[in-house]
């Protein structure tokens, strides 16, 4: 058994693991979140409670998803707003679980629409025991463009509203970023003038998932029509890594304190996740698909990676790959790595000489007779397509091959 | 009576799981389960289609290439042709494309594709004898290249030995509906025309340019020793009996089966299917030489059939057989109540102008015949492939081509 400690701390507050439900569908109620909490889950980001005045008014149905192949929920598209209980229920439930749950993280994420309706939510969920605020800056849903994703992407007004929330409470507090922006950076850098502790990215994606070919409406239909909202799951994890990799990479955000959220559905990706910066980690597609308990795995797979890395603490991860991640113009130019096809493990498929030809550079050759693959190492320019396509794996980078003239030594190649 | 024989043996895939199945291709370079289709029914593009979500794509794929196509799906011993060359076998286990090819064909029903078109009429035609796998999909090769298509059929239903294939492999309902997508086509069926006893070929000569004979093997062999015993039937007669009432026959709690072929298994899993307590097949090849496919050999074993191989018979008295092994000093003695001979089948060519020689016409040429007038095709037809339904569209498909440019077609 693994026996490893995945606490953390977070903008100063104890996390027993980082694993948190992100504000949305899964964490929208008491009862929700006191299950979520009893199977473990180190915190709860309490579903966005908005102004008093705002009503919420959803459609009905709210979700789609893509699927490629026989696998579901590649991306799943929402479109819930904040929500819907009201401003009384959402404090009383608050409350509740933090006096039942003092050792898990409470969150609570607050959407205002004027500087006013920031500053009082902000008071009211801490005298509620919240033990930190995220700032929704990001939805892209809502029915009103004085909140969400149009002011995420208002750096001034960004910075505006943090600063009313940190007039409103002295908890720590984290900016939840859109991505729905060329940038982050400005925006972050803009939250943390106004006095924001953490940054939370990324909220999900302005999406039409799939369009209904004989109705000629995207999905899901609500009366004949549908609407661009967010978009998340496994196939927005690559942008989510590249948002936070990117704001760790700014001047002066080298050490920002980062939750991330965006696909993670396995403890590798949280891994990933971890390794660009984050801190804390938040999860709600897969939970939506598979319920709370996929942070079992989460959890002892991380513990077990942790055992594999020799490290007691999660911190020591944190970050660990932005140094590795360099802009394009500095990558090693100097040498070509081609493939080494291990025909014993060859199933003689096929698909490497394929690939090579249709999308790379006509440098796998095709025994026809006996179906086997082989490099024409003039012809290959060290793409590696084949290996990715292969199978069964029978392809892996090779031979190094130093390009003329320059003066890189193949031994001191990392590969 | 209601029995398990017409209930489907093996469950068609779902929508599910035919996606599924399909994602597991991996679709090859050069792919070896199209070359290995004696049909050319071309399986790694209309998996591809399905994969790529173009089911009605994949359904024209199968369809173009072979007129039985649903027939195929559900009995081609894939094992033997398509998934014997499979890649994925380096991984698991083959594609099972027949599963894939009858849920096509099935969307294909469902939908009421019409895939297949006639050909620009030629001015000439065509009479066929015979409609079993090969005359109809010459009927449908010789339908696209312009002729005018006559069937001549002896027995009142078409479809030849497809009538003997049990319904649980392949029900009847699925040859109607193919048979009325040729029909469809403006082919023109002949039944209970007897050819060499009420029209003669020469007759068909002087109607058509030309004529084609594809009686197939469609009569049980019989051992001397089993002639005339009021105990015995062949399987050819035994099957079609048992389709032909859809499984409401009266069978005896104690079956003898004497061989080891496809249809040998087909009649042990009909038996059982019908509820016979006691089946026991007795077959001359040993397992390590048996002709069924493995697969039927395993089903029938834990359907709870006793199988002995290795046996020849020595003695008949009755309903007493003695089998003697061939090799080693043994003999069993089985008393049942019936006996089914399953041994091999035989064409019936008199009358036909035609000579066999070890079963086929074999004139140098294939699928003539010494009359410039009148080709072969199907099972008397000397060939590569084997005498199964997916051989039969084989010489269908080849000898419309053979006779269209022996009649100056290009």
């Amino acid at each position: 058994m693994v026996h490893k400690d995945l606490s953390v701390t977070f903008l100063g507050v104890k996390f027993p693991n980082p694993f948190c439900l992100s504000s949305s569908p899964v964490g929208n109620c008491y009862d929700m979140c006191k299950k979520a909490y009893e199977v473990g889950w180190g915190g709860v980001v309490f579903k966005t409670i908005g102004p008093k005045s705002y009503f919420i008014d959803e459609v009905s149905p709210r979700f789609d998803k893509l699927n490629k192949e026989s696998t579901p929920f590649v991306g799943f598209k929402n479109m819930e707003q904040i929500a819907e209980h009201s401003l009384e229920e959402n404090l009383r439930d608050l409350r509740k679980l933090k006096k039942e749950f003092p050792n898990q993280v409470l969150i609570a994420s607050i959407m205002g629409n004027d500087e006013k309706t920031w500053e009082d939510l902000a008071r009211m969920v801490e005298e509620a025991g919240a033990d930190m605020i995220e700032m929704n800056l990001s939805c892209p849903q809502m029915t009103s463009h004085a909140m969400g994703s149009d002011v995420g992407t208002n750096a001034e007004l960004c910075k505006k509203y943090c600063q009313a929330v940190k007039r409103g409470s002295k908890l720590p507090m984290m900016a939840k970023m859109t991505p729905n922006i060329t940038d982050m950076v400005p925006v972050a850098k803009a939250c943390l003038e106004g006095g924001a502790d953490g940054i939370a990215a990324i909220n999900t994606i302005k999406s039409i998932c799939n369009i209904d070919l004989d109705k000629k409406v995207g999905l899901p239909i609500v009366d004949g029509k549908s609407a661009i909202s967010g978009y998340s799951g496994k196939a927005v994890k690559p942008v989510a890594l590249r948002f936070i990799q990117q704001m760790r990479q700014a001047e002066g955000l080298e050490n920002l304190e980062i939750s991330g959220i965006g696909g993670i559905e396995t403890w590798e990706d949280a891994a990933e996740f971890i390794l660009v910066g984050a801190t804390t980690l938040q999860v709600t597609t897969a939970i939506m698909q598979y319920g709370y308990r996929v942070v079992e795995d989460m959890k002892n797979g991380l513990e077990h990676y942790m055992v594999e890395q020799g490290v007691d603490s999660l911190h020591e991860l944190v970050g660990k790959a932005n140094k590795n991640i360099i802009p394009a113009e500095n990558l090693n130019r100097d040498y070509i790595v081609r493939p080494n096809i291990d025909l014993d493990k060859c199933i003689k498929c096929g698909r490497c000489y394929i690939s090579c030809y249709d999308g790379g550079h006509q440098a796998i050759e095709w025994n026809a007779e006996k179906r086997e693959p082989s490099c024409n190492t003039d012809k290959c320019v060290g793409c590696l397509l084949c290996g990715h396509v292969c199978p069964v794996g029978a392809i892996t980078p090779g031979k190094i091959t130093i390009k003329p003239g320059r003066k890189c030594k193949v031994e001191d190649i990392k590969l | 009576m209601d029995s398990n024989y017409k209930k489907d043996f093996e469950p068609g895939f779902s929508p599910l799981n035919v996606c599924e199945e399909a994602a597991r291709c991996l679709l090859c370079h050069d792919a070896p389960c199209s070359k290995a289709c004696p049909a050319g029914t071309n399986p790694d593009k209309f998996i591809r289609s399905v994969r790529f979500r173009n089911f009605k794509g994949a359904a024209e794929t199968i369809r173009e290439n072979n007129a039985l196509g649903s027939i195929c799906a559900r009995v081609c011993p894939t094992e033997k042709y398509c998934q014997k060359g499979c890649s994925r076998s380096g991984i698991d286990k083959p594609i099972d494309i027949g599963r894939i090819q009858r849920y096509v064909t099935d969307f294909e029903e469902a939908n009421k594709m019409k895939i297949l078109e006639a050909g620009k009429k030629n001015g000439k035609s065509v009479a066929l004898v015979g409609s079993g796998p090969a005359a109809l999909q010459a009927a449908v090769s010789f339908n696209k290249l312009g002729y005018e298509v006559h069937v001549y059929e002896k027995e009142k239903v078409l479809g030849g030995m497809l009538r003997l294939i049990p319904e649980y492999r392949l029900p009847n309902r699925v040859v109607d509906v193919e048979i009325k997508r040729i029909e469809d086509l403006g082919v023109k069926f002949h039944t209970g025309v007897e050819v060499g006893k009420k029209v003669s070929v020469e007759d068909l000569k002087k109607k058509h340019d030309a004529v084609v004979l594809a009686p197939g093997y469609s009569y049980g062999k019989m051992l001397p020793a089993f002639e005339n015993n009021k105990y015995v039937i062949s399987a050819v007669d035994f099957l079609r009996e048992v389709k032909a009432k859809g499984g409401a026959v009266k069978v005896p709690a104690n079956v003898l089966v004497v061989g080891g072929g496809d249809v040998a298994m087909d009649v042990v899993t009909t038996l059982k299917l019908l509820g016979v307590e006691h089946v026991t097949d007795v077959v001359y090849e040993q397992f390590k030489e048996f002709k069924a496919s493995k697969k039927e050999l395993e089903g029938a074993q834990k359907m709870g059939v006793t199988i002995v191989d290795g046996y020849v018979p020595s003695k008949v008295e009755g309903n007493v057989v003695t089998f003697a092994h061939r090799e080693i000093k043994a003999e069993i003695k089985v008393e049942a109540d019936l006996v089914v001979l399953a041994v091999g089948q035989y064409p019936e060519v008199k009358g036909l102008g035609i000579e066999l020689v070890k079963g086929e016409v074999n004139e140098g040429k294939p699928y003539y015949t010494k009359d410039p007038k009148v080709f072969v095709c199907g099972d008397i037809a000397h060939s590569a492939y084997d005498k199964t339904v997916v051989g039969g569209v084989r010489t269908g498909k080849e000898v419309a081509l053979y006779v269209h440019a022996a009649l100056g077609g290009k």
